[in-house]
């Protein structure tokens, strides 16, 4: 391998990296501006909130109240988080932001779910 | 388009490996999320013949091998042919001006620049095909595998190489009566 050879490994490398991020910021970050996702809170299977998570979304708290404890949700933007909760044992606070599609936070001992729902305009694509 | 008799009968031989391989790497599909990625393991032979003798050697061994390949692997004039067909000839053509204007790469640079230029023309007939830019999604994934599957084809090369060179049949091969740029591999 020479100088040339690593230099155009690097080259073809960083083209690559270039490529990922213009594709990400033109094509799916507008997309999840027009068709945000949407995280659902529930408690013991009954839907108390459906929250649109805007990237460019405000922050805000939603307190929740169920048969087996209370807890404050924080909303920030299309991030999503337990901020406080009535549990012993504060797991679904510790597992901290989520943001991802199809990624969930459990309280069990309050019963509280919080989920993400995949976006809306693609949820499969066929060849 | 004539050769001596002696060229005819390496170039014939090549052929024939270049089309095993690529018959060979049809049938096993690298286990990868992605469609259509390959190795390419014939584009050795392609450079091979690009070392040994010359661009219009290495252009007749690279079209013959995409049309028996296909003949063979039963996808004749379907749209993989006509894709094959135009990244085999950008690749061979990217190469050969990689391997006769400059000094800079080893064989191993030169394999990545074939991925790439495979890939490359790939894509450009995917476009014509499909009507479509879309395709041009793909583009940085593609890339990102040039670099294994050229490293990998570039690898078994520059071994090949200076394995011929090790058994004095680098010049048996290139002692054809005609003329040709003679370059022996460098480090």
């Amino acid at each position: 391998m020479t100088r040339a050879d690593k230099i155009l490994i690097a080259t073809i490398f960083f083209c690559a990296l270039i490529g990922f991020a213009q594709i990400y910021r033109h094509c799916i970050s507008p997309l999840n501006e027009i068709f945000p996702r949407q995280a659902t809170i529930s408690c013991e299977g009954n839907i108390l909130h459906t929250i649109d998570l805007h990237p460019a979304g405000e922050k805000r708290l939603l307190n929740l109240r169920g048969a087996h404890g209370t807890a404050t949700v924080e909303v920030d933007g299309d991030q999503i988080r337990m901020l406080t909760a009535s549990c012993p044992n504060q797991i679904c606070v510790r597992q901290g932001w989520i943001e991802r599609d199809g990624s969930s936070i459990v309280c069990l001992p309050g019963k509280f779910v919080i989920q993400i729902d995949g976006s809306t305009v693609v949820d499969a694509v066929s060849h | 388009m004539m050769f001596s008799p002696r060229r005819l009968v390496f170039l014939s031989l090549f052929l024939s490996m270049a089309t095993a391989l690529h018959l060979i790497e049809g049938l096993f599909p690298l286990p990868l999320p992605l469609p259509g990625v390959k190795l390419g393991l014939a584009n050795i032979i392609t450079l091979l013949v690009l070392y040994l003798y010359d661009l219009r050697s290495a252009l007749v061994v690279a079209i013959a091998r995409v049309l028996l390949g296909s003949l063979l692997g039963g996808t004749f004039f379907a749209p993989g042919f006509f894709l094959a067909l135009t990244g085999a000839l950008i690749s061979t053509l990217l190469m050969a001006l990689l391997l006769r204007k400059t000094s800079y790469f080893s064989p191993i640079g030169i394999s990545i620049i074939g991925a790439l230029g495979h890939n490359l023309g790939q894509l450009l007939m995917a476009t014509i095909l499909l009507q479509n830019v879309v395709i041009i999604f793909y583009l940085p994934l593609i890339l990102l595998t040039t670099i294994p599957t050229g490293l990998t084809t570039g690898y078994l090369l520059y071994n090949l190489l200076a394995r011929l060179k090790e058994e004095g049949l680098y010049a048996q091969l290139t002692r054809d009566g005609e003329e040709h740029s003679l370059r022996m591999p460098e480090k």
